[in-house]
């Protein structure tokens, strides 16, 4: 099973965050209808995995979604469009969706999240009275996305990084703190842009 | 020479603001035990609205030198010959009221020939205020009309971590007092204090000046000033309701002793001490205690203060700082017992502590 | 003569705690324990442990993200003597301020920590964890190997302080840096700066000079290696002002002066060296001299 717990520092006990990757994806367009149709049973963050650089880019948006959550200050409907607008610099919204969640014929790999956690009666969805289960999410991701899983891991994020998109939406072209990394320092570059782009998220909405 | 019981035995005058004090302590060579055996003190009092002048208040300590210094030598009950050595107050403060306290000292010391100790006001208002309260190594808040500054001993010195980088937290007290022409007697910050204790339906929004360990106050004095005159014209306050004299000063106390309370701790911190003294006459104020209080039990260490007695400008502070200088060796020749406006708290060196 | 509050307590009253009116008891030092933020009370790798109490708040060492990030968390607690209005008005204010701060020094390349993450309201941010010492203890380290007399010092002075005049060149090159990206710290002393070992690339030059005899003279010179990495803006502002920028240093003098009483004739180098590094350099070191005249020389009444 390529679906992840991910273990999150600092993140209440009773929170569990799932995620998985796939690539080639080909069913996109009926991935994202589901999020318009606000299907109850397609409540998961979609992420375009073009924009992700590294785990730590992706638990920083997660949470950042999971303390506004716990705080009751969501920006959206819920917590998994918070983890999609959570990649975000910016307070645009819609810009945010467009940026960081699924594009119909542009995004080829997929992540997904998902966050189970006790919600109270009133927030209840209809369909989930109980907690769904690692295998239950698992089947029912595997039933509906047309890719291949693979594992959560730098490697595998680094594959598919659109680096001209990720400058874009972070600010990262001619910004004085990379530039003066050596060129052939490649690593260098690529954690001290990390580190930008960790701060952005961290700082949306001063 | 000691006296009878083989004391040491010093008078102190102090004049270098609107308060005249001579006061005469002993000092046990056996058990370093130091014994306020007088304490006398006239204030000089300003009508409401205005500030105590050079020229007036020194012509006040020339008038009431003698008396002060009699009743004190009376309330001992020690004879002149007892007395080991006369100290006055060297600086900083006031030019002419300074003059004036050093010229009566100086009459004394040739009167009974005595030798003289000119002693830094500050390092006075330090040694008096560890000696009352027993605190060994303390940080020290030192607020006054005149000095607001946070100090730490090390290596000989008293150091200042911390002061104001403009005017002193009392003399923005006392300013605004006169804002509000409310009077001066006993003091304006005794009455600033009484009238905040009204107050508090509102905390009026004024600056907050802090800048690692030092601070400001003049433009929390423009803003307050400039509330003032708002409230004199009618306006309302934030909230839409007509404020008080009572508001603006616990607005005022609030913001500018949270600032020294901030100082301080940081100070603390950095020195890695849990206690703290304050001296100075606005460490009398009982809320500044409560506050300062308040931030050293959450460090696990208490503040100490003294009262009105010691707090405020005293000639026992003079008296027991001085005798802790002479006892190491230290005089003041008579040819260079004189005064000066400006005398940094940590241009003294501090021969008698470890 | 006044009335009788301020007249003398009674005759030959003993000044010991009898007369005292200390507000509290003397200073009992224990272990204080305090309750953990609301966020760290959430599960992580390791448990959060307490570095330290500074004045402003709370610093935790804890691990961010993943158990493999170690981090910093500051934590502004409620000041229990501070107006809550203005206590809160000032702690959101002012991490607001840190992790913006923060933020534009790492674009503009200063180097300083990363933000992770952050909640101004609730009183926390959570910030890279720079490895290294405080220059403080690094510079006292340093001096607690000169000699103490203050004669043998200066004699020893001349020759052998190289490498603490290398360190405050450093320093003052870094304040430069900050300076330049229009950011005053407001908060400068040894405490808040920290000096960070070289990474491994960097110093492997100098490892394999020294696999023969290291004698001592080199390992104390090894003890004031490292790139100072400023830390702690809490009180930071953004200013382009001369006027703030000389504060800055001024506060920082006055710091180092108390702090390293015996180095203190080594700042003209910190500050000779942010001269040179920063453009507006010698119109801040002039202003520096009205903010020493207005402190030094303030009339100091009563």
């Amino acid at each position: 099973m390529a679906l992840e717990t991910l273990q999150i520092e600092h993140v209440p006990s009773d929170h569990h965050v799932y995620a998985a990757l796939f690539r080639d994806v080909q069913n996109v367009d009926f991935l994202q209808a589901q999020l318009i149709g606000k299907n109850p049973e397609f409540e998961y963050a979609f992420i375009d995995a073009s924009v992700i650089i590294s785990r730590t880019h992706l638990f920083a948006a997660i949470f950042r979604a999971l303390n506004t959550l716990t705080e009751g200050t969501l920006q959206t409907p819920n917590v998994h469009s918070d983890i999609v607008i959570g990649l975000s610099p910016t307070n645009n919204i819609s810009e945010s969706y467009r940026r960081y969640g699924l594009t119909p014929s542009k995004t080829r790999d997929v992540l997904v999240i998902k966050v189970v956690y006790p919600k109270l009666s009133s927030e209840n969805s209809a369909i989930t009275s109980e907690q769904p289960t690692p295998e239950s999410i698992w089947q029912h991701l595997t039933t509906h996305i047309q890719g291949t899983p693979v594992p959560l891991t730098n490697e595998e994020f680094a594959k598919s990084t659109d680096w001209a998109k990720v400058r874009k939406y972070y600010k990262l072209n001619g910004v004085p703190g990379v530039e003066r990394i050596d060129k052939a320092d490649e690593e260098g570059r690529r954690k001290e842009m990390e580190g930008l782009v960790v701060s952005g998220i961290a700082l949306r909405g001063l | 020479m000691p006296d009878a019981k083989g004391r040491r035995i010093a008078l102190g005058c102090e004049g270098s603001a609107n308060k005249l004090g001579i006061g005469i302590i002993a000092h046990d060579p056996i058990t370093g035990e130091a014994l306020v055996l007088s304490n006398v003190r006239d204030t000089f009092v300003s009508p409401p609205g205005t500030g105590f002048l050079p020229k007036d208040t020194a012509r006040h300590h020339r008038a009431y030198f003698v008396r002060v210094a009699k009743k004190a030598l009376a309330l001992s009950g020690v004879s002149i010959s007892e007395i080991d050595c006369i100290c006055y107050t060297k600086g900083p403060g006031m030019g002419g009221p300074l003059t004036s306290v050093a010229v009566g000292a100086r009459t004394l010391a040739l009167l009974w020939g005595k030798e003289l100790v000119g002693v830094n006001h500050c390092v006075g208002h330090i040694e008096m205020g560890r000696a009352i309260t027993g605190a060994s190594n303390p940080v020290v808040l030192y607020v006054s009309g005149g000095n607001t500054q946070v100090i730490a001993y090390a290596e000989q010195r008293y150091r200042i971590f911390g002061e104001t980088l403009d005017i002193a937290v009392g003399n923005c007290l006392d300013r605004f007092a006169r804002t509000l022409e409310i009077s001066n007697d006993p003091a304006p910050g005794y009455n600033i204090e009484q009238l905040a204790k009204q107050g508090g339906r509102v905390l009026l929004d004024l600056p907050y000046a802090v800048k690692g360990m030092d601070c400001s106050f003049s433009g929390i004095l423009g803003r307050a000033d400039d509330l003032a005159a708002q409230m004199k014209a009618g306006e309302p306050g934030p909230d839409g309701e007509p404020f008080t004299p009572a508001d603006l000063c616990f607005s005022l106390q609030e913001t500018v002793f949270a600032m020294l309370v901030e100082i301080t701790e940081r100070a603390m911190a950095h020195v890695g001490s849990n206690q703290v003294l304050i001296v100075g006459g606005v460490g009398c104020n009982e809320r500044l205690q409560e506050m300062m209080g308040a931030m050293a039990a959450e460090r696990g260490g208490s503040v100490y203060a003294t009262d009105e007695r010691f707090c405020i400008d005293n000639g026992i502070m003079i008296a027991h700082a001085g005798l802790l200088a002479y006892e190491t060796g230290f005089r003041t020749p008579l040819d260079e017992s004189t005064c000066t406006q400006r005398f940094r708290t940590d241009e003294v060196f501090v021969k008698w502590r470890d | 003569m006044d009335p009788s509050p301020q007249s003398p307590p009674t005759k030959k009253r003993k000044m010991a705690t009898s007369t005292s009116t200390s507000t509290a008891a003397p200073a009992v030092v224990e272990e204080h324990q305090f309750p953990l933020p609301p966020i760290l009370t959430h599960p992580s790798a390791a448990p959060p442990t307490l570095i330290t109490q500074g004045a402003e708040g709370r610093l935790y060492k804890t691990t961010f993200f993943s158990p493999d990030i170690p981090c910093a968390l500051k934590y502004r607690p409620p000041k229990p003597y501070r107006h809550p209005v203005l206590d809160a008005r000032l702690t959101k204010a002012r991490l607001a301020f840190e992790a913006k701060v923060l933020e534009r020094c790492r674009r503009e390349g200063v180097p300083v920590p990363a933000v992770y993450a952050q909640n101004a309201a609730a009183g926390w941010i959570a910030v890279e964890w720079i490895e290294g010492a405080p220059v403080r203890v690094k510079i006292n380290e340093w001096l607690g190997q000169r000699p103490k007399n203050e004669e043998e010092e200066r004699s020893a002075a001349e020759q052998d302080q190289g490498p603490l005049i290398e360190l405050m060149k450093r320093i003052g090159a870094a304040i430069a840096g900050l300076h330049r990206t229009g950011v005053v710290h407001g908060d400068l002393t040894t405490s808040n700066m920290m000096l960070r070992p070289h990474t491994k690339k960097t110093t492997t030059t100098t490892t394999s000079e020294q696999t023969n005899g290291v004698s001592k003279e080199e390992e104390n010179a090894k003890l004031l290696e490292g790139d100072v990495v400023i830390i702690d803006f809490g009180l930071a502002n953004q200013s382009q002002s001369d006027e703030d920028r000389a504060t800055d240093l001024y506060v920082l003098e006055r710091a180092f002066a108390s702090t390293h009483p015996r180095a203190e004739n080594l700042f003209e180098h910190l500050l000779e060296s942010y001269k040179q590094s920063f453009k507006k350099g010698a119109s801040v070191l002039h202003k520096l001299e009205d903010v020493r005249m207005r402190g030094r020389k303030r009339s100091m009444i009563g």
